[in-house]
């Protein structure tokens, strides 16, 4: 009798009884005190093994299951290429050094340039510091190949979340606030550019794993559909210093340069233009060039 | 492979993960599995329909490794055996009290019989309903209801053990 009457209990803490059910066990509720509190002491003990096992949601993801979802191994992979931020198209357009609303301009002609000329993957035809450099650049480029698999998964989760995105440290108040927690789990600490001009708002950030090391990824999001949320992950490197360099993963673009023992990527679904110029942004911002 | 189905493996990483840790008791082997669940579902997506939960059927996969595992180590006991096991266990508290209710549920959960730990599982951490979780694990949702009553008692009473043993630690400490 006992345990039918707990079925009942937990079917209705589940919410599957039929409504004459509900209504029968709420009269049961209200005439039994002990059988409110053996109702609370179940739906107690549901939230604490919620809870026990909620870590797992706010962990990043290991490389190798970011990978093994992909159905691949850290194999060096052919495509990317290098796109210099100090030879940038629009630097005639933009003058001085962070001209905030010339930035977008420039990145959209550039986008059109690019775009409408031969593609995305045309950009790396864009001077370059010669082949050498180039040869050299893509090598390294291949060594990080699995941390940029991570970085576009991890976007991904950004995307498919919608409004919500997945952030360990959300950006409420003052973001400094949520950079300065991120900061404590990092080698290093970390700056936040400012992306308003792009119409970008900081959301919050996030602990991933870049090279094997901590590093904080963080996301912005903006109602342009056409630049769409943003992921800039920011890490230690011991790796040596390599140019932007672009490169993509499915419908992910990311751009990515280290410089003086960091590492950078930006990551988002925006044409190679805007997230140039973004990029090119937070470089500057940053002091990474 | 197409990229819909890797978005899709990828986005509900996080949560087989937890899972995979709620069912095995260990980060790695919890890890393990889910490694191993992403590589029998891009073996078999022609198998998955459109239409259908992505989660469930990943779930599904998770769970009959899982239980392939304990079969092939012959590790699986009786549901008393596990729960004497642990409850009969004298290790010393000494950690914060939100911490150890926490530890306390994780010892509760590894205690309880395989088909009981699943139904928990998917009905109450990862909010499956009963129709849900019954098509996941392939029974009839009668089955599911019974297991999950089981496993919320067996695991509220496994709770109210820990206390106690806890109350009986401080008023010991304390004398």
């Amino acid at each position: 009798m006992q345990q039918r009457s707990d079925d009942r209990l937990v079917a209705y803490l589940d919410g599957e009884l039929e409504a004459a059910q509900q209504s029968e066990v709420e009269a049961w509720l209200d005439a039994d005190p002990a059988a409110r509190q053996r109702m609370a002491a179940l739906a107690e003990s549901a939230r604490l093994l919620r809870l026990a096992l909620d870590e797992a949601i706010h962990e990043p993801v290991p490389d190798r299951l970011i990978a093994a979802a992909r159905g691949e191994t850290v194999a060096p992979q052919a495509g990317a290429e290098i796109v210099p931020f100090h030879q940038r198209l629009g630097a005639q357009i933009l003058g001085p050094r962070r001209r905030w609303i010339g930035l977008p301009v420039a990145a959209s002609l550039f986008g059109i340039l690019v775009g409408g000329g031969v593609g995305y993957f045309g950009v790396g035809k864009l001077a370059l510091d010669g082949v050498a450099g180039k040869r050299a650049a893509l090598e390294a480029t291949a060594a990080n190949n699995l941390w940029l698999d991570n970085a576009a998964g991890y976007f991904k989760l950004v995307v498919n979340a919608g409004d919500n995105p997945p952030v360990d440290i959300p950006a409420t108040g003052d973001p400094r606030e949520a950079l300065q927690k991120i900061s404590q789990n990092l080698p290093q600490k970390i700056q936040l550019p400012k992306l308003e001009p792009w119409g970008l708002s900081f959301r919050g950030a996030r602990l991933v794993v870049e090279e094997g090391r901590p590093a904080a990824a963080l996301v912005y999001t903006t109602d342009k559909k056409e630049i769409g949320p943003l992921a800039l992950i920011i890490g230690s490197t011991k790796q040596s210093d390599i140019p932007p360099t672009f490169d993509r993963r499915q419908d992910v673009n990311l751009l990515y340069w280290r410089h003086q023992g960091r590492a950078y990527a930006l990551v988002g679904q925006a044409n190679i233009g805007y997230l140039w110029g973004i990029a090119n942004d937070v470089a500057w911002q940053l002091d990474a060039v | 492979m197409s990229g819909r189905f890797a978005d899709q493996l990828i986005t509900v990483l996080p949560r087989l993960r937890r899972f995979a840790r709620g069912l095995s008791g260990s980060v790695t082997d919890a890890d393990d599995l889910v490694q191993a669940a992403c590589e029998r579902a891009l073996a078999r997506q022609h198998q998955f329909q459109e239409g259908t939960r992505f989660d469930s059927w990943m779930f599904r996969i998770v769970q009959t490794i899982w239980i392939d595992q304990i079969r092939s180590r012959d590790v699986r006991k009786e549901d008393g055996d596990i729960a004497q096991d642990r409850l009969g266990s004298d290790e010393p508290v000494r950690r914060v009290e939100a911490s150890l209710a926490l530890d306390e549920v994780r010892r509760a959960l590894d205690c309880l019989p395989p088909d009981q730990r699943t139904a928990l599982l998917l009905v109450t951490v990862e909010g499956l309903s009963y129709k849900e979780a019954a098509e996941t694990v392939q029974v009839p949702v009668g089955t599911i209801m019974s297991r999950l009553a089981r496993a919320r008692i067996a695991l509220q009473v496994h709770l109210e053990a820990g206390r106690g043993r806890r109350r009986s630690n401080n008023d010991a400490a304390a004398q």
